[in-house]
């Protein structure tokens, strides 16, 4: 393997203190010398290092969606790791048709969007998560808001706020939550969403409006 | 331009999505429109709101082990070579099949049939004494599944798992013990025995996997005597090979232990000159809490050449 493809150290500490801005950048830019394409590449002839290192660029953002859509720690784990394992074995078949982001973010929407279905037939309980031992917790009493701080009340009630929230999105469906989902807490452009659901930017723009009126209606109800 | 329009874009205004002379057009109609006015300070409204459902980000436990499971599964996982594409995949071919609910409801049937003949054709062959070729005490109880009495009779059947105990010996470079050696280093629960497996595998770092394995412990290994020796058995391969260095670099800005990143400021010395590890020993030089290390980054910094 040419030495110079895995040097993926992304340095924790590339904003050295007392180094101007521009210095900064350049050694930013030096140190993630990683290139996805060679890295594919490279993967793509079998070699595990370049795949592992290629995961190590996506593993936080795939865990945190994962998370935020089953909020379980477990569930999300293991649509964390049949994404990669799902990855690593069709990485052969990869094209570069599109990014390798939105290659394994489609990867993960598609599990994500089972594990949606299955849920919803369960008609589990949203603000119900369960952690790697098994116990049951209310996530949204373990997430402290720093915004309420030393007020109870408004903390109370942000808890209250945020419980009907999840119940609203409980009532979407699994394709309109996962577009509310990556545009409202992900941030991700319509287009880009487009593509990982494999259909067009107008589409997703449809199902994101569909899925805000019903969420409007639904707290409106719930008030 | 006209309010329904308007209305039915204030979503793509709020989240940014629209096209620039589209949002003029909106912005200078809503100027003059009360009603699509207060429809955009609901929709704004609406959006704040949705912040209340905190998001949850995932804690460095979860990741850590997520990455520590998903490695594992990586050693045993085969990537599906592009020929296999054009080969018959039966597995594949049911998924298609559930699809088809009358061809599954029909397979479904035929394999209930097929099962309840052969557990049947199984059953009556057995004899009625003996129901397990070894006896539970060769081996440990792992667990008892479950326990059925047959009604109206004494007989009971227990179904139980077993580990078994088995040992082997050989040398270094044989294939089978550095197997046992590899797994060892990276599955056992028991730190002495990691260290142990670390220890005799440094003495092989020449073979792709055991600088694998090594790597693995420098980052991932809990005992930070497993992951000294892993540094150690390193040493010799810093130079030549990048994906050392990068982990050796990962030990020196990330490791907890002190320890084991004055280890690596040592065997990072002789690759000073490599721009990560100049920007990496400039922010221990400044921002590590250990005097000892501060002072250490300094020196071998201060043994560089400056550069423009």
């Amino acid at each position: 393997m040419p030495a110079e493809i895995l040097t993926g150290w992304h340095a924790a500490g590339s904003s050295s203190s007392g180094t101007g801005l521009a210095q900064e950048h350049m050694v930013s830019h030096s140190l993630s010398r990683v290139d996805d394409s060679a890295l594919i590449r490279e993967a793509q002839r079998g070699n595990r290092a370049a795949f592992e290192e290629l995961v190590r660029q996506y593993d936080q953002a795939v865990l945190r969606l994962a998370l935020n859509l089953t909020r379980s720690e477990q569930d999300a784990q293991d649509i964390f790791q049949e994404a990669f394992l799902k990855a690593y074995r069709n990485v052969g078949n990869f094209r570069f048709e599109c990014s390798f982001y939105t290659w394994i973010y489609r990867i993960v929407v598609n599990l994500c969007l089972d594990h949606l279905r299955k849920k919803k037939v369960r008609k589990e309980n949203s603000a119900v998560a369960v952690d790697e031992n098994g116990a049951e917790h209310n996530l949204l009493d373990q997430v402290a808001d720093p915004r309420a701080g030393a007020n109870p009340e408004r903390d109370l009630l942000r808890r209250e706020l945020g419980a009907r929230i999840a119940g609203a999105l409980e009532r979407l469906t699994p394709r309109e939550r996962m577009v509310f989902e990556l545009k409202h807490y992900h941030g991700l452009k319509l287009r880009t969403i487009g593509e990982m659901l494999e259909t067009t930017e107008d589409t997703a723009k449809n199902t994101l409006f569909r899925a805000t009126q019903k969420l409007r209606g639904t707290l409106a109800e719930m008030r | 331009m006209n309010c329904e329009w308007v209305k039915a874009s204030l979503i793509e205004y709020v989240y940014d999505e629209m096209a620039d002379d589209a949002r003029h057009e909106l912005e200078r109609h809503v100027e003059r429109c009360s009603e699509c006015g207060e429809e955009l300070q609901a929709t704004r409204r609406w959006h704040q709101q949705m912040a209340a459902r905190p998001s949850m980000e995932p804690t460095p436990n979860l990741l850590a082990a997520s990455r520590m499971r998903l490695q594992e599964s990586l050693e045993h996982a085969e990537q599906v070579a592009g020929w296999q594409r054009w080969v018959f995949d039966p597995g594949a071919w049911l998924r298609q099949v559930r699809y088809s609910p009358a061809l599954a409801a029909a397979i479904l049937m035929a394999g209930f049939a097929a099962g309840i003949m052969t557990t049947y054709g199984i059953t009556s062959r057995r004899s009625p004494g003996l129901n397990s070729a070894v006896s539970p005490s060769e081996a440990t109880i792992a667990g008892i599944r479950t326990i059925t009495q047959e009604p109206g009779s004494e007989r009971v059947e227990i179904r139980y798992d077993r580990t078994l105990t088995e040992s082997t010996e050989g040398r270094l470079d044989d294939p089978r013990i550095q197997e046992l050696l590899l797994y060892a280093a990276r599955n056992n629960s028991n730190s002495g025995l990691r260290l142990d497996s670390i220890d005799l595998l440094r003495q092989k770092p020449e073979d792709d996997r055991v600088r694998e394995a090594l790597m693995y412990a420098l980052r991932y290994d809990q005992n930070p005597g497993v992951r000294l020796k892993a540094l150690d058995g390193l040493r010799a391969y810093v130079r030549g090979d990048i994906r050392v260095r990068d982990a050796v670099l990962e030990a020196l800005v990330n490791d907890p232990n002190a320890g084991v990143r004055t280890e690596a400021i040592r065997i990072l010395q002789e690759v000073r000159a490599d721009a990560s590890v100049r920007v990496a020993l400039e922010q221990l030089a400044t921002s590590d809490q250990s005097h000892y290390i501060r002072s250490e980054s300094r020196r071998v910094l201060n043994s560089l050449p400056e550069i423009d």
